[in-house]
């Protein structure tokens, strides 16, 4: 086991022995530490090949554990070694549900940069495979709305909806969900900032373009919150889009 | 040289067209000094960016392939795109249309009956910075420099996405030693994998010097979930601008809007807490070579950096 991977052992299963004899053999000391079995049995098969299913997850059955991908990962290296990709991997494929929702508080934290991808030597993408994991175990109802997903969700009705986002409405309508009170003014629905509640630091960030008088820059950006910028053949296009995340089971 | 073309479709991806117009103006404007042409591509839809492939794959395609099949109707083989996140979305569109037989069919259905002409050749798409090295070139960019960037200490951005996956992005493996025929597809415009330089090459050209930042020219900025996850973005941007500061950075030149967005964000954050070294400010690249060939601040709109860059190009004569 690599040694940053201690982690995935459960201190209950680590047991350090005083004195130690193996076949007669005093190895205390050196030996004395024992990591206790387990027994598996409440495995599910049908959730790798789920994955194995999709485009983006078939490169899962290449994986040889390696773990050249954790190790690469600053998710890991920086924030929270229990977030571990190839540990997913190694789950999945066994179908230990259990165990992978143990660990769904830390699963969606993935930022994309695809470090893990770029290093793995056996060719999965190992990125595509983390989001076909989430998104299978997310279909089952085995893990709860996270804020990246939630996020995701957000931004992807924002593009169904007019072909483009917009960072205004995408910035204040988050902070609505995330449970300010952002006002909105009576006729087009649209957030107003600075009449609401916004986060100090957000508030103060967006005081800057004011503070140097850049006129151009609040002109534009206001115009594009109050008329959201669009794609105009859209609407027939919309229709397949709706369609096939209807298939997928990503719109209901 | 002149492998990729000198006029392009140009997809600039919605954020350009929106908070971040600086990099959009500065890019027209380099793009111009340099001889080469954009060719805006009308009509054009959001790319789902690290976002929308999370939540569905097969739309995902369908929005990239949209785009694809206008830059076709424009006479196009070739779409440029200045923000890591598209060029990523359109480059991964590229690669699994390219390896999936099944799902290059299931597409091209779907976009007849979305009333968008099929693809029957994929275009290939570049990130703007492998376009402007691979066109012009550092020779270009110093006989095109009036106002050299003297005494600028720059530490270069890439972010993560520029270089990788290696699948997609068909960097050069540097540190894999591979030989010539097992080299990715078109090896020849790709910048190197780990130890990136078209932006430094670029930016030395024009006068400036470059300082010391592996390995956080790489590392992720937290963007896609600068909005949902905003302890694991801060820490991130913290570690990229205190590397940058103590290894004595002027300013961060950037080649991505959302990179750009989550630095400027978050170093406002990071300061109002007091955090130590974190006050190096953002520029696009593109702004510093505008200024390098004569340009104004305002003809670069550098008052829309919001970490505001003015102050030290001023004290260095730049600006
Ligand atoms: S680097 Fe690749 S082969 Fe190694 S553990 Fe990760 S996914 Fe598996
Ligand atoms: S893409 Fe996700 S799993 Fe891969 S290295 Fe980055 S954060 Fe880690």
């Amino acid at each position: 086991m690599a040694i940053h991977e201690r982690s995935l052992v459960e201190p209950e299963r680590i047991l350090r022995k005083e004195r130690l004899v193996v076949d007669g053999v005093d190895v205390s000391g050196d030996w004395n530490l024992i990591i206790l079995p387990r027994v598996i049995n409440d495995y599910d098969l049908d959730f790798a090949k789920e994955v194995i299913n999709s485009p983006d997850g078939k490169t899962i059955n290449q994986c040889y554990q390696c773990s050249y991908c954790t190790a690469s990962c600053p998710v890991h290296n920086y924030w929270d070694e229990r977030y571990n990709p190839r540990h997913f991997i190694y789950l999945a494929r066994l179908g230990m549900i259990d165990e992978l929702q143990k660990r769904a508080d830390v699963m969606w934290r993935c930022v994309s940069c695809h470090k893990c991808t770029h290093r793995c030597p056996k060719g999965v993408l190992v990125e595509e495979v983390l989001k076909a994991i989430l998104r299978t175990m997310a279909k089952k109802g085995l893990i709860e709305e996270y804020p990246s997903k939630k996020f995701d969700k957000f931004f992807t009705e924002s593009v169904l909806e007019y072909g483009r986002i917009e960072d205004g409405e995408l910035l204040f309508g988050w902070i609505e969900k995330q449970g300010y009170k952002v006002f909105k003014d009576p006729i087009l629905k649209k957030p107003i900032p600075f009449i609401g509640e916004t986060p100090e630091w957000l508030k103060q960030l967006t005081m800057k373009p004011i503070k140097s008088m850049n006129i151009g820059f609040l002109v534009l950006n206001a115009k594009h919150m109050l008329f959201h910028p669009r794609t105009k053949n859209w609407s027939r296009f919309k229709q397949v889009l709706r369609k096939v995340m209807q298939e997928e089971g990503a719109l209901h | 040289m002149g492998v990729i073309g000198k006029r392009v479709a140009y997809y600039p991806g919605c954020s350009l067209e929106g908070a971040a117009r600086s990099y959009d103006v500065s890019t027209r404007i380099v793009a111009k000094e340099l001889g080469l042409e954009l060719d805006y591509l009308e009509d054009y839809n959001c790319c789902g960016a690290m976002e929308s492939k999370n939540v569905t794959f097969m739309g995902t395609m369908l929005l990239n392939a949209r785009n694809m099949s206008l830059a076709k109707k424009q006479g196009h083989n070739v779409i440029v795109a200045p923000c890591n996140g598209c060029s990523f979305s359109l480059q991964r569109a590229e690669y699994f249309l390219e390896t999936d037989k099944a799902v290059y069919d299931k597409v091209n259905a779907l976009l007849r009956e979305g009333g968008v002409d099929p693809l029957d050749q994929i275009p290939q798409t570049y990130h703007i910075l492998e376009w402007f090295y691979h066109e012009a070139g550092p020779q270009k960019v110093k006989e095109k420099t009036r106002k050299p960037l003297r005494g600028l200490k720059v530490a270069n951005y890439y972010g993560c996405l520029y270089t990788r996956p290696h699948f997609y992005a068909r960097t050069y493996a540097h540190a894999g030693g591979q030989d010539e025929d097992a080299r990715p597809r078109r090896r020849e415009t790709a910048d190197d994998d780990e130890h990136p330089y078209y932006m430094n090459a670029l930016l030395e050209a024009a006068g400036a010097t470059s300082v010391e930042f592996e390995p956080m020219h790489t590392q992720c900025c937290g963007g896609p979930h600068s909005l949902s996850d905003e302890m694991v973005s801060e820490k991130f941007v913290m570690m990229i601008l205190q590397t940058a500061k103590r290894n004595g950075a002027d300013i961060i030149a950037t080649e991505c809007p959302l990179c750009h967005a989550s630095l400027e964000m978050y170093r406002h954050r990071l300061m109002m807490k007091g955090v130590p070294d974190v006050d190096v400010p953002a520029a696009y690249f593109t702004q510093l070579l505008g200024l390098a060939f004569g340009y104004s601040a305002n003809e670069v709109k550098l008052k829309d950096n919001l970490s505001d860059p003015l102050p030290v190009l001023k004290r260095l004569g730049l600006a």
